[in-house]
């Protein structure tokens, strides 16, 4: 099986005149990246990887079914260890957003399954695993409502926000916050965050947040677009 | 007539009352329902506090422990929170290891006292490098009735607030660890962060403090914790997407609330010490 | 603007009935998988390439892997159960549909179908339902097996992706006509992506497999260039 890869280089920094705050850091997507599975991706965003997979919409255990909507479940396996609570925090709210995303009433009695296999945490791993398991359901061709983009904000201890920010960013960071945001009307559908922050920097963060977001959907559009142009 | 059409069709049910910008339990929309705070009514503990919010009850009990501080952080104590949904406080919990809904509040919880910096951990040391405390903070759900994730970080905070630890001498040639009961320190909390969980009701409105009932049939919930002008977290699991001005009404009904709830904390508290 | 056909379209894409057809309003229109009429627009659910047929039938024709069924889709199963009256077939999808033993040609109370646990059955859907259990039969209309049945004596039965499946079905691929000139061999391919082959001897079936599935990705002239390439090679090995 072929896989494709899309490479996405961030020269909008000097076309812009922005400062490198303002922009993403590259991302590289390898939709088809796995074989067996109905939908898989390996996305970098940056030094931040993570692999994601797609069953669906398969059979589902009786314990779960729900009679008139698919039952959305999500695995998330860490870098190193077993996972531990914090991560089922993060299950859950990634199970969360997809459950609004995922026209999940199309499927009843059946499971969609999202498995995250974090490669490599080098800052904004939340974002990079939401982005990595929604292209992995476009690969998977899930009926959605929408699509979700997830962008991360770091805010310093001197008032300045760092987009989409590395580890080092994170941890001199005094807060971190993450924003992920449907393709339709550019809405809140998720925020997670970390640390202390004022109404006026979560305003801030949320404006700088939703134009990367955009870029992000135009990314999602350009992966597709290769691959399914590729398979005419 | 009205039982009948609440069982058979819940959201049409709770769409009649909120048409008259009323809850089915005689609340307005950003209503809370009342908080009954009782502090300090575990006397074998270190520290205590029973919230009742409407009929949701939890009790927090911190135990304290004396430990071993961690190799890499010599200078600092330990707090582990554990928030327990057992089949006492509703069928819908199983027996057995904690549940994803247990596990992810005790989560919220750690991550709370973690970015709020309420408690400086390096207060819980006695001896660098030798001793510190841990504190067990246990919370446990007594009736299930929506809105866990308030009614907790209410009675945490309450409980810590209610903390004294006894002063320990270590005897240096035995190395015995004696603690003197008599001689009670309280723990200093620097601050007081309130949470206020909100849902969404069919897409579009929002209720605050929602009721187990209401939270069975929202399509979305928030969750702002606030302390003093300052916001410490805003946790939007998914749902349904919110406008600016929604977000924007939830931060400005979170800052109102913390400044009540703040209150209410430090009243309780100016009455037990009298 | 008009409406995107043959371009990709992505979920939460939407385009008025007016774009769709801006000279006549009137028309029927009908959408098929991948699209949703919502509010007097029409919503895309999955991405894929968006096609027009005449009259008036749109729908998304993307890339799965994972087989939802359609009623009236020829497909490929395999027995995994007998239960009672019914037999349990795995056809790919989240539910396993179910195939009575009276839905063979000649099949009656008394006289009942030969078929064992593990048998592959090339079959069509009869109810397909997001709500209800698949059913699968091997008859037409007429009670006349046409084609359908028990696949029997030995062959090779392989996954592909539903893409690739579809376009060995279409009319255009020459995939199929260009190998049939140069081997002799029987294939069956069911619409839920699997393909049953099987050919003279086992180096041609390993040959026929590994060309289908190379197949995915190439067009007509492409795919002559590697049949020729293959038959070479196949009667290379064939003489040693």
């Amino acid at each position: 099986m072929a896989s494709f890869t899309v490479v996405k280089t961030e020269d909008l920094a000097a076309e812009q005149g922005k400062g490198p705050a303002c922009v993403l850091r590259g991302q590289t997507s390898d939709l088809g990246c796995l074989t067996r599975q109905d939908g898989s991706v390996s996305l970098s965003q940056g030094d931040t990887t993570s692999i994601a997979v797609v069953y669906g919409p398969a059979e589902v255990r009786i314990n779960k079914e729900q009679i008139d909507q698919a039952t959305v479940e999500v695995v998330y396996r860490p870098k190193v260890g077993l996972p531990r609570p914090e991560h089922r925090k993060q299950e859950r709210v990634i199970r969360n957003t997809f459950e609004a995303a995922i026209a999940a009433s199309l499927h009843p009695r059946s499971a969609i399954s999202i498995i995250i296999q974090e490669t490599e945490d080098m800052g904004s791993n939340f974002s990079c695993c939401i982005n990595s398991s929604c292209l992995a359901l476009l690969d998977a061709a899930v009926s959605m409502n929408f699509m979700v983009a997830a962008v991360t904000v770091a805010l310093k201890e001197c008032g300045e926000m760092v987009l989409d920010p590395t580890k080092r960013d994170e941890t001199e960071a005094k807060s971190v916050l993450s924003y992920v945001f449907d393709s339709v009307n550019l809405q809140v559908l998720t925020v997670v965050s970390c640390g202390k922050f004022s109404r006026a920097e979560y305003r801030n963060g949320l404006v700088l947040a939703r134009e990367a977001a955009k870029s992000v959907f135009q990314f999602y559009r350009e992966s597709m677009s290769k691959k399914l142009l590729m398979s005419q | 007539m009205a039982e009948q059409f609440k069982m058979a069709q819940p959201k049409e049910y709770f769409k009649k009352f909120l048409e008259n910008d009323i809850r089915p339990d005689d609340r307005e929309l950003g209503e809370f329902r009342p908080t009954i705070l009782n502090i300090g009514c575990v006397s074998t503990a270190e520290g205590s506090a029973l919230v009742k919010l409407g009929n949701t009850t939890i009790m927090c009990g911190i135990k304290a422990e004396v430990a071993t501080p961690d190799a890499d952080r010599p200078k600092e104590g330990f707090v582990v929170p554990n928030v327990e949904l057992s089949p006492l406080c509703s069928p819908s919990f199983r027996p057995g290891p904690p549940g994803e809904q247990a596990q992810v509040l005790s989560q919220n919880m750690a991550d709370l006292l973690r970015t709020s910096e309420c408690i400086n951990l390096e207060d819980l040391n006695i001896c660098p490098g030798k001793l510190s405390w841990v504190l067990h903070i246990d919370l446990v759900c007594l009736d299930y009735d929506g809105n866990v994730m308030d009614a907790c970080t209410l009675a945490l905070v309450s409980a810590l607030k209610n903390t004294s630890l006894p002063s320990v001498t270590v005897d240096e040639e035995t190395g015995d660890i004696k603690t003197d009961p008599t001689t009670l320190r309280p723990l200093s909390v620097s601050c007081c962060p309130v949470s206020t969980s909100f849902i969404v009701f069919d897409h579009n409105i929002l209720l605050v403090d929602p009721t187990h009932e209401e939270e069975k049939l929202a399509t979305g919930a928030i969750t702002i914790i606030a302390e003093g002008g300052n916001l410490v977290s805003i946790y939007k699991p998914g749902g349904t997407p919110l406008t600016d001005e929604q977000m924007e009404d939830c931060i400005d009904r979170a800052l109102k609330r913390s400044k009540e709830a703040s209150q209410l904390i430090g009243e309780t508290l100016c009455s037990i010490d009298r | 603007m008009a409406a995107p056909i043959g371009n990709v379209v992505i979920p939460g894409d939407t385009f008025s009935l007016l774009q769709l057809q801006p000279n006549d309003e009137h028309k029927k229109i009908l959408l098929g998988p991948g699209l949703k009429e919502e509010e007097a627009e029409i919503k895309v659910l999955r991405p894929g390439i968006l096609r027009f047929r005449k009259p008036g039938v749109y729908w998304v024709d993307c890339h799965h892997k994972r087989y939802i069924p359609a009623k009236g889709d020829s497909v490929i199963g395999i027995v995994n159960q007998k239960v009672g009256d019914i037999f349990r077939v795995d056809i790919g999808s989240s539910e396993q549909a179910s195939l009575s033993y009276l839905s063979f040609e000649g099949s009656t109370k008394r006289n009942r179908p030969d078929v064992k646990v593990g048998d592959i059955v090339y079959a069509k859907l009869l109810v397909a339902n997001k709500d209800m259990e698949p059913e699968i039969v091997c008859i037409d209309g007429y009670g006349r097996s046409n084609g359908m049945g028990v696949i029997r004596n030995g062959g090779f039965l392989f996954h592909t992706s539903l893409n690739l499946a579809r376009k060995l079905l279409n009319p255009e691929c020459t995939l199929l006509k260009s190998l049939g000139n140069r081997f002799q061999f029987e294939i069956s391919v069911g619409v839920n992506g699997r393909v049953w082959i099987k050919a003279a001897n086992d180096v041609q079936t390993i040959a026929l497999v590994n060309s289908v599935i190379a197949s995915e990705y190439k067009d007509n002239d492409q795919i002559k260039e590697m049949c020729k390439r293959i038959s070479k090679a196949v009667s290379r090995m064939e003489v040693d």
